[in-house]
């Protein structure tokens, strides 16, 4: 029933020994051969001196295998199993091993086997004792030896069928059998020629090298083909030249080959084949050579080196030393008190540097705005400054606290994921369009909202300064700044007080200058008195904010395409008409606001849906101005091009990443640092962040790193270099003459 | 912008594919989170370093054919038994027809081992099964895994160096790898073999539940090579 689908032939297609010629030459009385759908396997003889005590006798199995089907070498590689051959035979005869006929590599993807194609003939030599008394033969023909042989053997294209197969085969014991003597011929001259000495193999690391002395002058030079009879040694799929390298130090070769990841032999004695390639062979010329060499040296047990989990040491020890770098230590798992307090202090400078990134700025201007307003009240400076770091501080622990809980729930997250949600992006542009509007004195808080609104504001100053804080941190958790990169790494994998204190370190960095210009009045003193520039100052604040809309638009378009970029625009058009309408008096403004209100609702009833969908990936795939040069990111392409022996430039980002944008316009966009590029065929690859994307997310966490940028350069073989977020000319081009 | 009925049915049209984008995309994010993680160890020093037994398994996150997500780091505290399958292959059906394969899985499972079958068949290959299609095999074959797995992409596979069908890998509750390899001594497809030859998952097993390390710790595997998606 296993093996219901293998369909074996007939067999024994017997010749009626009557109608034997009396020929000098005799074919054998019976043949065997077994047809499957894959193969024609045949059991043949090769006798030219008839059978007898010394007298040479060879049999063997001839395989013809079907176009793209093979059969299996001694060594079958990573998967697959050799031909088995068992006889029986008369009291007296014996059969020698299967003389291999050098295999070939069959590359399976990203498997290798050895085996045959075509037709291959696996010869086994007969020996004939002087006990072998020869049967009479009964039916008064000539006598006979009977041979029996059960073979199995598997079969392989892509799918893989186990055959099996009897064969018989009476063989003439006088005169000759040499009908198949070109097979035998052929079979003879595919075979490896012992070399003269036994060469050398020693195991280093991960390593094995091999050390071939005695092979001819003439194949001195030439590229050979490595096949170890032992298998589950080497990494069979292991590409010459790529993988494993060769040379001939005079009249040695020598080879260097990459042992198995789950090596399972660890042998004192290799026997190992050596084939020039096909282009190379002679005819009449041995094609391949064997030695059996010794091993030296200590085979590696793979308890001796454990790895980590999830990140190798080199690179460990690569994301230590860029995280020593930006003065944030993204130590490992273990923290001791030290550490820690180091890791709170770079997370208070990074909150410190958050404070010059571009998308802080629009908050920078609010503050700066009420520091204006208020100027010489010390006391309402200190309240403000308090209630503003309480914003910032307690918006950090809840989005940290939601990070972690995020986090448990097995979610692939990381930071600035908030802006990774279409809806989030479209809100905060809605939001920033009124704070522009208000700014620019379209409306006025006091007029639009209603009257308790506007007293509690007024009675509640302190809600406002309270409520930017939290507006600063939602606007500039993005903005992963050198600091922020390492720290957030670190806290990500910190238990979860520990985590929260990192955040509320950060933001307490982002609230400092505030909070110590509430109390300083040195500081406060420095900054300018009220007066009319205040409105213009007002007017002018109205911009950034206008241009964050803009920016949030594009990010928008990033995540949902031109529709919902378009949607968003014509809805914040509504927004900004039902705000201007709320300003009129009277019957007027409840008519036409009625009548707005109507619209926005009807329109965003209608295309409103634009803004949150998800475009295909395919149509997102390239970005327009990138050109060729740049390819999307996948693992799947990283592990190709490092297959390919190409190094790997990968560049982290998000359309709502400004320190991104910023690298992407300077240092990659500059015709030094690609010329460098191209020089070291680098592969560069972007893998877009903008939307939630659980592969990038993993990606980074792999990196130790929780948000973008991140730069990685990585070569085959080396450990990967993970460059600064603000990414400097000097420091690219230094990393690639590194290569 | 007008609300002619073009608009709004185009919309409509766009938000159906959105729709079904995402749900194509909830599975492919699962996919890919396992791309990812796979791409975690390929972003080691050596591309395709399999785990070797004494190192780290690798995590992985999978659908299993019902279209829950499994997490490999989920099962930590337990024994996992990873086994590569594919009905297809006769030496699958060998050690399932035979009952050997779910016996095995039975007598681990009752032990408390968690037991995950993975397919790592490409679609495109001709034997390729659908989940449903699996899940319907494993049944009528009276197989007792703790979850049979989708692998499509083969990343599951080709982090764990799976090559063949059956392939096994045994992970202890530390996460470390403690046996790789066949799934018994004799490597061949004539199920008669199956009483003569070592079972060395019931014997791996058999030792590390008894706290003795494992005496066969990797083997040769053997069987059908995995298709893997090229």
């Amino acid at each position: 029933m296993i093996l219901s689908r293998i369909t074996l032939a007939p067999f024994l297609i017997a010749i009626a020994a009557a109608c034997m010629p009396a020929a000098a030459q005799l074919a054998p009385k019976t043949r065997a051969v077994v047809t499957t759908p894959h193969v024609r396997a045949e059991l043949v003889a090769h006798a030219p001196d008839g059978v007898a005590p010394g007298a040479p006798v060879w049999i063997g199995l001839q395989i013809t295998h079907q176009p793209e089907w093979h059969t299996y070498w001694k060594n079958a590689g990573d998967s697959g199993l050799p031909t088995e051959l068992k006889w029986t035979l008369p009291a007296g005869v014996s059969t020698g091993e299967i003389a291999w006929p050098v295999p070939k590599k069959i590359p399976v993807g990203t498997l290798a086997n050895y085996g045959y194609e075509n037709t291959v003939l696996l010869p086994v030599p007969l020996e004939v004792s002087t006990l072998y008394k020869p049967d009479v033969a009964l039916t008064g023909g000539s006598p006979a030896m009977d041979i029996k042989l059960q073979a199995s053997w598997l079969v392989c294209r892509k799918e893989c069928i186990p055959e099996e197969g009897e064969f018989t085969l009476s063989l003439p014991t006088r005169g000759s059998t040499a009908l198949n003597k070109a097979a035998f011929d052929t079979a003879q001259a595919a075979q490896p020629q012992p070399l003269g000495a036994p060469g050398a193999i020693a195991v280093d690391g991960q390593q094995l090298k091999v050390r071939l002395d005695g092979l001819p002058a003439a194949v001195r030079g030439k590229t050979l083909e490595f096949f170890p009879e032992t298998p589950e040694v080497i990494r069979t799929a292991a590409v010459s030249g790529k993988d494993w390298t060769q040379a001939w130090d005079g009249a040695t070769w020598t080879a260097t080959m990459p042992l198995a990841d789950q090596r399972s032999e660890s042998p004192t004695v290799m026997p190992v084949v050596v084939v020039l390639a096909e282009a190379d062979r002679q005819s009449g010329q041995p094609v391949a050579w064997r030695a059996e060499a010794p091993v030296s040296g200590t085979w590696p047990t793979a308890a001796a080196a454990p790895r980590a989990a999830a990140v190798s040491p080199a690179l460990q020890a690569a994301l230590a030393a860029n995280a020593a770098q930006a003065a944030a230590p993204a130590a490992a798992q273990a923290q001791p008190a030290g550490a820690f307090m180091v890791a709170l202090l770079g997370a208070l400078l990074g909150g410190l540097l958050l404070n010059l990134m571009p998308c802080v700025f629009p908050i920078l201007a609010i503050k700066v705005l009420g520091f204006a307003r208020q100027a010489g009240n010390a006391s309402a400076h200190r309240k403000a400054g308090l209630a503003y770091t309480g914003g910032v501080m307690l918006s950090f622990l809840a989005l940290g606290g939601a990070m972690l809980a995020l986090r448990a729930a097995g979610a692939q997250l990381g930071w600035g994921f908030q802006l990774q949600s279409p809806a989030v992006v479209a809100a905060l542009a809605a939001l920033f369009t009124l704070l522009g509007l208000n700014l620019a004195g379209v409306f006025e808080f006091g007029r639009a909202a209603p009257q308790s609104v506007c007293s509690a504001q007024a009675k509640h100053p302190l809600a406002n300064d309270f409520l930017s804080g939290v507006l600063a941190v939602v606007i500039a958790s993005p903005c992963t700044a050198p600091f922020m990169g390492a720290s957030l790494g670190f806290a990500i994998g910190l238990p979860a007080t520990q985590a929260l204190m990192l955040f509320a370190a950060l933001g307490l960095g982002l609230a400092l200058p505030y909070l110590v210009a509430g109390f300083v009045p040195a500081v406060a003193r420095l900054l300018p008195k009220p007066g009319p520039w205040m409105h213009t100052l007002r007017r002018l604040l109205a911009f950034p904010m206008f241009a964050t809309v803009a920016w949030l638009v594009w990010v928008l378009g990033q995540q949902s395409g031109i529709d919902g970029a378009g949607t968003l625009l014509a809805l914040l058009v509504c927004l900004a008409a039902v705000v201007w309408a709320f300003t009129l008096r009277g019957r007027t403004r409840v008519v036409i606001a009625t009548v707005m209100i109507a619209f926005t609702a009807v329109l965003a009833g209608a295309i409103g849906r634009n803004i949150v969908q998800v475009p295909e990936p395919a149509k997102l795939a390239a970005a327009p101005n990138d050109g060729e040069r740049w390819q999307p990111w996948s693992a799947q392409r990283v592990s190709d091009m490092a297959n390919a022996g190409r190094p790997v430039f990968i560049d982290f980002t998000a359309a709502w990443c400004v320190t991104c944008q910023y690298n992407k316009k300077s240092t990659l966009a500059d015709a030094e640092v690609l010329a460098d590029f191209d020089a070291k065929q680098v592969a560069m690859l972007r893998a877009d962040w903008t939307r939630r994307d659980p592969a990038i997310t993993a990606a980074l966490t792999a990196l130790g790193r929780s948000g973008v940028p991140v730069y990685v350069l990585q070569a085959p073989g080396k450990a990967p270099v993970v460059l600064t977020e603000i990414l400097s000319k000097d420091e690219v081009r230094a990393a690639l003459a590194a290569l | 912008m007008t609300l002619s009925p073009t608009v709004d049915s185009r919309s409509l049209r766009a938000a159906r594919q959105a729709r079904a984008a995402l749900s194509r995309a909830s599975r492919r994010a699962v996919v890919a989170a396992a791309v990812a993680l796979g791409a975690t160890f390929l972003m080691g020093t050596n591309a395709f370093a399999a785990p070797a037994v004494g190192q780290q398994a690798p995590d992985f996150v999978a659908v299993d054919t019902s279209g829950a997500k499994h997490k490999l780091s989920d099962f930590a505290g337990k024994f996992v038994v990873l086994e590569w399958t594919n009905p297809g292959c006769p030496f699958v059906r060998k050690h399932y027809g035979s009952g050997n394969m779910p016996a095995t899985q039975k007598a681990a499972t009752d032990k408390g081992v968690v037991w995950l079958a993975i397919n790592s068949t490409e679609r495109a290959a001709s034997d390729y099964l659908k989940a449903d299609a699996l899940d319907a095999w494993m049944k009528s074959q009276k197989a007792a895994p703790t979850a049979v797995l989708m692998d499509e992409d083969g990343v599951i596979g080709q982090v764990y160096g799976a090559r063949t069908t059956p392939h096994i890998f045994i992970i202890d509750p530390k996460g470390m790898l403690v046996y790789a390899g066949g799934i018994d001594s004799i490597a061949s497809a004539r199920a008669d073999d199956i009483k003569t030859a070592t079972n060395y998952v019931n014997q791996a097993l058999g030792e590390v539940l008894g706290g003795k390390p494992v005496s066969t710790a990797s083997t040769r595997p053997y069987g059908c090579s995995i298709k893997y998606k090229s």
